[in-house]
C-alpha cells in the first residue's frame, strides 16, 4: 500500500545504523524490526516494493516510542518522527492500528469535564481497590481533589492540557508559583484549550490532531502572548503545528510557544532575586524528557533554571536514552516499556540521586511506577522558594 | 596483482631453490633453531636471499629480505632515525625473526613481532611463490595470512622477502635499576617504560621518550624504591617462558608446589607488562586444549600437504 | 585427509538435506531452532528476514533464512549444528553497519544476530584485558571502561552502534588506529564457535602462546572462519595529555604533503585525517565543528601521550604544518572543543546525504607518498563519470575514503558510479595500493581479489579459510572470487525469491 510518505524523505536514509544505540526498543530486543533503520527499511517495502502489512510489519511500526532519539542521532537529517507519523497515519486509516477502543479513549481527551469526572472516578475506584490501577498501567494513586485554577496576570499563557491537568494539577500550580515569583502574570489556560492532540498524533490520528490542534490555537489567538508550556510531550506538538496545518497562522502560533524552562532561563535573573538562602537539600538527577531532548532540542534549560535552586544536580550517564513513558506507549506496550525503564532506573541509581526532575508528565508517572521519587523540576523550584531557605 | 616485476629475480631464484618437492628447511643465524623441535635430518638445507630492496622513511616502511641480519637492517634504519620492532640477536635474521616471532626486550613500548609485517613473500609447498598483505600501512584485503605466518616457523611457507613497518627512535632512551621496588607500580605509572625487568628483587626499567617525559619518569621511579642508571639490561636466563603479564609479575619458584610449575631456587627475569619469563630451566609443556592442536593440524596439512616445509618443527612444540 | 576431516565429511555426508513439509519453507528447521535455543529467539517472518537480508551496503543478493537470536555461546554453537544438520550454511551478524556486503546473506541461509550477546564480562586489569561478548557495542566498551581510566582503541567511524564481534570479523581500523593499530592489535584471545559447532579458544593470555597465531588468522576473516563468542581486548590507558589541531589549506596537495612530512619528521600522530572541501560544507551543515568553509582541505591532527612529548610534537606538527603552506592552525582549546573536532569528522559520511539521496563510499589505501597523485585521479574520474566526489580519509595512513554522491533515482546513475568506483579501485592498486583499508571485502570487492593477488596468493587465502572451515558452511561466497572458493558455490542455496507470503 502507498503510505503516503514522502519520496525524499524515505529515500534520504543511508541505512548507517548510527542511530541503532540511541532506540530504546532496539537497545531492549537488538531486533532490526525495532529500530528506526529497519522500521524505515519496511516502510520502503511496502510503499515501493509492495510488500504486505504483515503482523510484523505492524509490531514494527507499533512499537516504535516515537521518542525522536534516532533524529537527533542521525547524520543525514532523516526526519524520523514526521516518516512514522505519516505512517501511522496511513496504517489508522486502513484500520491496520489503533483500535476502537483507542480512538474512543483519545476523543475523550478533547471534553475537558468528562475527563476530570472520569479520572475522580478512577481515582475512587482506586481508593476503594475495585480496580487494579497498576495492572491497567495506571498510576496507584490518582488525586480526589485539585487545586484551583486561577489567573494571576496577563503576561504568558500557561498551557494546562487534558491528562496532566486531571491527574497533575498540583505541577501547574507550581509552575505558576514559580513564574510569579519572577513577576510574571499568568493566565492558566484551563477548558479554554482542552488537549494539545500530541497522542493523537502519535497514534496515527491525524485529522483528530489538527482538529486539536485548530481548537488550542483558536482558543489563544486574541492576544500574541508567549504560550509556555510544562509538559515536554504538549509542548512539543504544539511546536510541531506549524508543520501539522501548514499553515503560516500555525506557524506563527507555534513560534509563541515555550518549554517553560526554555523561557525562564532567558530570564532567570528575576527569578534569582526571589531566591532562598540555601539551596534544597538535595541531590536531583535530571531526567530528559525526549521530547524536550529530541523534538523540542531546549533540554539544557532545564538544569539552568534548577540548578540554583537544588543543592546537587547529577547528570544520568545513559545518553538521554528515552524512559519508555511515550505518552500512551506505557500502557499500549507494558512490556517494552518497562525493560526500557529499568535501564533508566539503573542510570538514576548509578547516578546517586535521591530524587528525579522530569519536565514532562508521562515519563513523570512512568517512573514514579517504577518506585523513584520523581518531581517537575519547577515543583523542586517552588519548594525551595516556599520553604525560604530552611532546606 | 603480484606481478612478475613484483617477484624479482632474486625471490625467483630462491623459489627455484625450494622447487616443487623434497623436505627442505631455511637457515637464519641459527641463533632460536632448537624452538619447535630440531629439523628432521635429510632435510635441504637453505639460506634466504638477502639484502634491503627499499627502504621509505616518510612511509614508515622498509622492504627486506628474510635472510637479512636485523643488526644490518636496524643499522641502515637509524640513518633516518628508525627501527623496527623485531629483537636483534648476533647474527640473527629478519627472516628468522619472524618465524619464529618472539618478541625484543622492549616489547612493552614497541609491541609484538607479529604487528610488525605488513606484507610476506614466501615460497609455498608447491614452490610457487605467494603474497599475504599488502604494500601499504594498512590492509585488510583478504585473510590475513602475515599474521598466520609470524611464529611459523618456516613450516607453512618459507619467507623470502617482508615489508615491515618502522617506528620513530625516540629522543631519549636509558635503562635504569630499582631497589626494593614493586615491579607493577612502575608498570601502572610509567608511561614510556618501554620494558620493565624483574628478577624477584631488582627491576630494571627502559625509559623511552622525549626527554621530559623520560625525566619525569625517572622522578617516579625515585619515588618508588632507590633507583640508580644502568647500562643496559640484565643478563637473561636461558630458557623462555610464555605467562600471563599477571603470572609474571608475581612469578615464583616452589617445591614443585608452585603454580607455575616451577623449582625452588629458579632464576629467573620476567617482562613485567608482557608476560614473558627467562628462567633457568624451561618452562613445563603447556598442552594445547584439543580443539586447538586439532586447528593447528589442520592449518599445517592444508598449507603443506606433504610435510616437506621446515619437517620436525612445530609451534606447538616450543617451549 | 586427516582422519577428523575425513570423519566429518562422511558425518555431512550422511546428513543430507531433510525435506521441506510443502508450502512451509524451513519449518522442520525453525522448529528444531526454536527447540534449541527458545522460541522467542528465532524469528521467521518477512518482516524480520527482509531486514536480516542487508547491511549497511547496497548488496542484497541473497534472503536470510531463519533469524536466530542466541545468547549464550552453548546457543550458537547449537544453531550452527541444526544449520550444518540442515545442509543449510550461517551468517553472523552484528549491528549490520558493514558498508561491504560482508553481513548481507547470499543464498538463503541461518542467520545469526549477536546483538543480544552484549554484555561487558569482566575487566582483567593485572592482565591488561577485558573479556566482551560479541555484540558489545565499539563506543559503550569504551564507556564501560572509562572508571578505570581505560578504552578501547579501535574507533572506526561507526563506533557508536558497531559492535565488537564485527570489529574482529573485519579487523576494523578507525583515526586512532595510526598510532595505536588496527582491532587485529588489540583482540588478545577469542572464544569461537567453528563450523562444526565445537567451541575453542584462539590465543590465549601469555605473552608467546604456542601454535599457529590462529587469532590473528581469525580476525579479519568476515565470519568465514568461525563466530565469535566472546574477546579478550587489549585495555589503552587514556593518555596522559592530547592535543587536536585543525589546519587549513589552499588546496589539497599542501595538504597532503604535510601528512607525508609530518610522519618524515619522525612524528606518528594519534590520528590525521584529512577532509576536502565539499566535505567540510556537508559537515558544517549538519555538525557546525567550526571548519572554515573557504578551505580546499582541512588536516584533523591528534597527538596524545605524556604531557612533554604531546607539546613538543604538537609545536613541531604545527611548525611542519605552516612549513607546508598552511594557511591557519587551530588548535582545541579545551575538550568541548576537541569534541566538535571529532564530530564533524565522525558524522562526515551521514553528512554527505545533506547533499545528494545517496552515496558510494569508497574504501582503498596508498602508500603516503602517492596521496596527492591518486586524490587529482578521484576528482578526474568522477567528473567524467558526472558524480560528486568528496573526500574524507584516514591520510596519515594512506586509507582513502572517496565518496561517490549521486542521486539513485536518476536513470543510468548506477552504472556510472559502479564504473567510476572500478576505475578509483585500479588507480589505487596502479601505485601499489589495496583494495580495502578497514571496510573489507564482503561481496563488493569480491570479483576485484584477482586485480590485486595472484592465482597464488589467492590459493593460499582460500586454504586458511579451509582449514577453519572446510566445507564453506559459514559465510559462504564472501571474499574469495568463486573461481577460488568453489566449495562456496555448493553451499549456496538458491534464494527463494519470494520473501513477502
Amino acid at each position: 500500500m502507498h503510505l503516503g510518505l514522502d519520496d525524499d524523505e524515505l529515500t534520504s536514509c543511508v541505512a548507517c545504523g548510527l542511530c541503532l544505540p540511541h532506540c530504546p526498543t532496539f537497545v531492549i530486543t537488538g531486533r532490526d524490526t525495532e529500530s528506526p533503520r529497519g522500521r524505515i527499511a519496511l516502510m520502503r517495502a511496502v510503499q515501493d516494493e509492495g510488500a504486505p502489512v504483515t503482523g510484523e510489519v505492524l509490531r514494527s511500526m507499533e512499537t516504535c516510542v516515537q521518542c525522536l532519539g534516532c533524529e537527533t542521532a542521525c547524520p543525514s537529517g532523516v526526519p524520523f518522527g514526521h516518516l512514522m507519523e505519516g505512517t501511522r497515519a496511513a496504517l489508522a486509516a486502513e484500520g491496520h492500528i489503533t483500535p476502537r477502543w483507542q480512538r474512543l479513549g483519545l476523543r475523550l481527551l478533547r471534553h475537558r469535564r468528562l475527563l476530570l469526572a472520569g479520572s475522580t472516578l478512577l481515582a475512587l475506584a482506586g481508593r476503594l481497590r475495585l480496580l487494579p490501577m497498576r495492572r491497567l498501567g495506571l498510576p496507584a494513586r490518582l488525586p480526589l481533589r485539585r487545586g484551583r485554577h486561577r489567573a494571576s496576570g496577563s503576561d504568558v499563557w500557561l498551557f494546562t492540557g487534558c491528562v496532566m491537568d486531571a491527574w497533575q494539577r498540583h505541577t501547574h500550580l507550581a509552575v505558576q508559583r514559580v513564574l510569579e515569583a519572577a513577576g510574571v502574570g499568568v493566565t492558566p489556560t484551563a477548558g479554554a484549550a482542552p488537549c494539545c492532540g500530541a497522542l493523537h498524533a502519535h497514534a496515527g490520528l491525524a485529522p483528530d490532531a489538527a482538529a486539536m490542534a485548530r481548537q488550542v490555537m483558536a482558543a489563544l489567538s486574541g492576544d500574541d502572548r508567549p504560550v509556555l508550556v510544562d509538559s515536554a510531550g504538549c509542548g512539543a506538538a504544539m511546536k510541531h503545528y506549524g508543520r501539522l496545518l501548514g499553515t503560516a497562522e500555525a506557524r506563527d502560533f507555534s513560534a509563541r510557544v515555550f518549554d517553560v524552562h526554555e523561557w525562564l532561563a532567558d530570564r532567570l535573573d528575576a527569578l534569582l532575586d526571589s531566591r532562598p538562602a540555601a539551596p534544597l537539600e538535595l541531590t536531583v538527577a535530571v531526567q530528559d524528557p525526549c521530547h524536550l531532548r529530541h523534538a523540542q532540542r531546549s533540554h539544557e534549560a532545564v538544569p539552568v533554571v534548577l540548578g540554583p535552586f537544588v543543592r546537587e544536580l547529577v547528570t544520568l550517564d545513559d545518553d538521554g536514552l528515552c524512559c519508555g513513558a511515550g505518552g500512551a506507549y506505557s500502557m499500549l506496550e507494558p512490556e517494552l516499556a518497562t525493560a526500557i525503564r529499568s535501564r533508566k532506573t539503573a542510570a538514576v541509581e548509578r547516578s546517586g540521586a535521591s530524587v528525579v526532575a522530569s519536565a514532562n508528565p508521562g515519563c513523570s508517572l512512568h517512573l514514579a511506577a517504577a518506585g523513584l521519587d520523581v518531581r517537575h523540576p519547577l515543583e523542586l523550584v517552588a519548594q525551595a522558594l516556599d520553604s525560604g531557605g530552611d532546606g | 596483482m603480484t606481478s612478475a616485476s613484483d617477484i624479482d629475480a632474486v625471490l625467483a631464484g630462491f623459489a627455484a631453490d625450494v622447487g616443487p618437492e623434497g623436505p627442505v628447511s631455511v637457515c637464519g643465524g641459527g641463533t632460536r633453531r632448537h624452538v619447535g623441535g630440531e629439523v628432521a635430518p635429510v632435510t635441504r638445507e637453505l639460506r634466504a636471499p638477502a639484502g634491503i630492496v627499499a627502504f621509505e622513511p616518510a612511509e614508515m616502511t622498509v622492504r627486506v629480505r628474510a635472510g637479512t641480519t636485523v643488526a644490518e637492517l636496524h643499522e641502515a634504519l637509524a640513518a633516518s632515525g628508525q627501527r623496527t620492532a623485531l629483537p636483534e640477536r648476533p647474527g640473527g635474521t629478519v627472516g628468522g625473526a619472524l618465524m619464529v616471532g618472539e618478541s625484543a626486550i622492549a616489547r612493552l613500548g614497541l609491541g609484538p613481532v607479529r604487528d610488525a609485517l605488513l606484507q610476506a613473500r614466501y615460497v609455498c609447498a608447491d614452490g610457487r611463490v605467494a603474497t599475504g598483505g599488502a604494500g601499504t600501512v594498512k590492509n585488510v584485503s583478504g585473510f590475513d595470512l602475515c599474521r598466520l605466518l609470524v611464529g611459523s616457523l618456516g613450516t607453512l611457507g618459507l619467507l623470502g622477502e617482508a615489508l615491515l613497518r618502522t617506528v620513530p627512535i625516540p629522543e631519549s632512551e636509558a635503562w635504569f635499576r630499582l631497589e626494593a621496588a614493586d615491579p607493577r607500580q612502575v608498570w601502572q605509572r610509567c608511561r614510556t617504560a618501554n620494558s620493565i625487568l624483574w628478577d624477584g628483587s631488582a627491576t630494571w626499567v627502559l625509559l623511552s621518550g622525549y626527554a621530559p617525559d623520560t625525566a619525569d619518569d625517572r622522578a617516579i621511579l625515585g619515588r618508588l624504591g632507590d633507583v640508580a642508571d644502568a647500562g643496559g639490561p640484565p643478563a637473561l636466563p636461558p630458557h623462555r617462558w610464555s605467562c600471563t603479564p599477571a603470572e609474571a609479575a608475581a612469578f615464583a619458584g616452589g617445591n614443585g608446589a608452585a603454580p607455575n610449575g616451577a623449582s625452588a631456587g629458579i632464576d629467573f627475569v620476567a617482562e613485567i607488562g608482557v608476560g614473558v619469563v627467562h628462567a633457568s630451566e624451561p618452562q613445563p609443556p603447556r598442552p594445547a586444549a584439543p580443539g586447538v592442536a586439532e586447528l593447528n593440524r589442520r592449518m599445517k596439512e592444508t598449507f603443506d600437504p606433504t610435510g616437506r616445509l621446515n619437517p620436525g618443527r612445530d609451534p606447538l612444540r616450543r617451549s | 585427509m586427516s582422519p577428523l576431516l575425513a570423519a566429518a565429511a562422511r558425518r555431512l555426508g550422511r546428513r543430507s538435506p531433510r525435506p521441506e513439509p510443502a508450502g512451509e519453507p524451513d519449518a522442520a528447521l525453525v522448529a528444531e531452532l526454536r527447540a534449541a535455543i527458545g522460541a522467542e529467539r528465532v524469528r521467521a517472518d518477512a518482516a524480520a528476514r527482509y531486514l536480516a537480508s542487508r547491511d549497511a551496503s547496497i548488496y542484497s543478493e541473497g534472503t536470510a533464512g531463519p533469524l536466530c537470536f542466541p545468547v549464550t555461546t552453548t546457543q550458537v554453537s547449537a544453531c550452527v549444528r541444526i544449520a550444518a544438520d540442515h545442509g543449510r550454511a550461517v551468517v553472523p551478524r552484528g549491528a549490520g553497519t558493514g558498508l561491504s556486503g560482508g553481513a548481507a546473506p547470499l543464498g538463503r541461509p541461518v542467520v545469526l544476530s549477536l546483538t543480544r550477546m552484549n554484555e561487558l564480562l569482566s575487566v582483567d586489569l593485572d592482565n591488561g584485558v577485558a573479556w566482551v561478548q560479541p555484540g558489545m557495542v565499539n563506543l559503550e566498551l569504551s564507556r564501560r571502561l572509562a572508571p578505570y581510566g581505560m578504552h578501547y582503541a579501535p574507533d572506526p567511524s561507526s563506533q557508536q552502534a558497531c559492535t565488537i564481534g564485527g570489529n574482529v570479523a573485519t579487523n576494523s581500523g578507525g583515526p586512532h588506529c595510526l598510532a595505536y593499530g588496527v582491532t587485529s592489535a588489540h583482540v588478545v584471545a577469542l572464544e569461537v564457535v567453528l563450523s562444526d559447532a565445537s567451541v575453542v579458544t584462539l590465543g590465549d593470555l601469555t605473552a608467546e602462546p604456542a601454535g599457529y597465531d590462529l587469532r590473528g588468522a581469525f580476525v579479519g576473516s568476515e565470519g568465514m572462519c568461525g563466530i565469535t563468542t566472546a574477546a579478550a581486548v587489549r585495555l589503552t590507558r587514556n593518555p596522559a595529555a592530547v592535543r587536536t589541531m585543525l589546519m587549513a589549506y589552499d588546496d589539497v596537495s599542501t595538504g597532503a604533503a604535510t601528512v607525508s612530512a609530518i610522519i618524515a619528521g619522525g612524528i606518528v600522530p594519534a590520528a590525521l585525517e584529512m577532509l576536502d572541501r565539499r566535505c567540510i560544507s556537508a559537515v558544517e551543515d549538519f555538525a557546525k565543528a567550526g571548519y572554515p568553509r573557504d578551505a580546499a582541505a582541512v588536516l584533523l591532527v591528534e597527538v596524545d601521550g605524556p604531557a612533554g612529548g604531546v607539546a613538543a610534537s604538537a609545536d613541531r606538527v604545527a611548525e611542519i604544518a605552516r612549513a607546508n603552506g598552511a594557511v591557519s592552525v587551530r588548535v582545541a582549546a579545551d575538550d568541548d572543543e576537541r569534541a566538535r573536532l571529532w564530530k564533524g569528522r565522525k558524522s562526515a559520511f551521514g553528512a554527505v546525504a545533506n547533499i545528494l539521496p545517496d552515496y558510494y563510499l569508497h574504501d582503498t589505501v596508498v602508500p603516503r607518498s602517492r596521496l596527492v597523485e591518486v586524490l587529482e585521479q578521484v576528482y578526474e574520474i568522477a567528473d567524467r563519470y558526472e558524480l560528486t566526489a568528496l573526500n574524507v580519509f584516514h591520510a596519515g595512513d594512506g586509507n582513502l575514503h572517496p565518496i561517490l554522491a549521486f542521486d539513485a533515482r536518476v536513470p543510468g546513475t548506477m552504472e556510472r558510479v559502479h564504473a567510476a568506483g572500478r576505475e578509483i579501485i585500479e588507480a589505487s592498486l596502479a601505485v601499489g595500493g589495496a583494495l580495502s583499508g578497514e571496510h573489507g571485502i564482503g561481496v563488493e570487492k569480491r570479483d576485484y581479489m584477482e586485480r590485486m593477488f595472484s592465482e597464488a596468493d589467492l590459493d593460499q587465502q582460500s586454504r586458511l579459510r579451509a582449514a577453519f572451515d572446510p566445507h564453506c558452511r559459514l559465510n559462504p561466497g564472501k571474499v574469495l572470487p568463486s573461481a577460488h572458493s568453489c566449495a562456496d558455490i555448493g553451499a549456496l542455496r538458491a534464494a527463494d525469491g519470494k520473501l513477502w507470503g
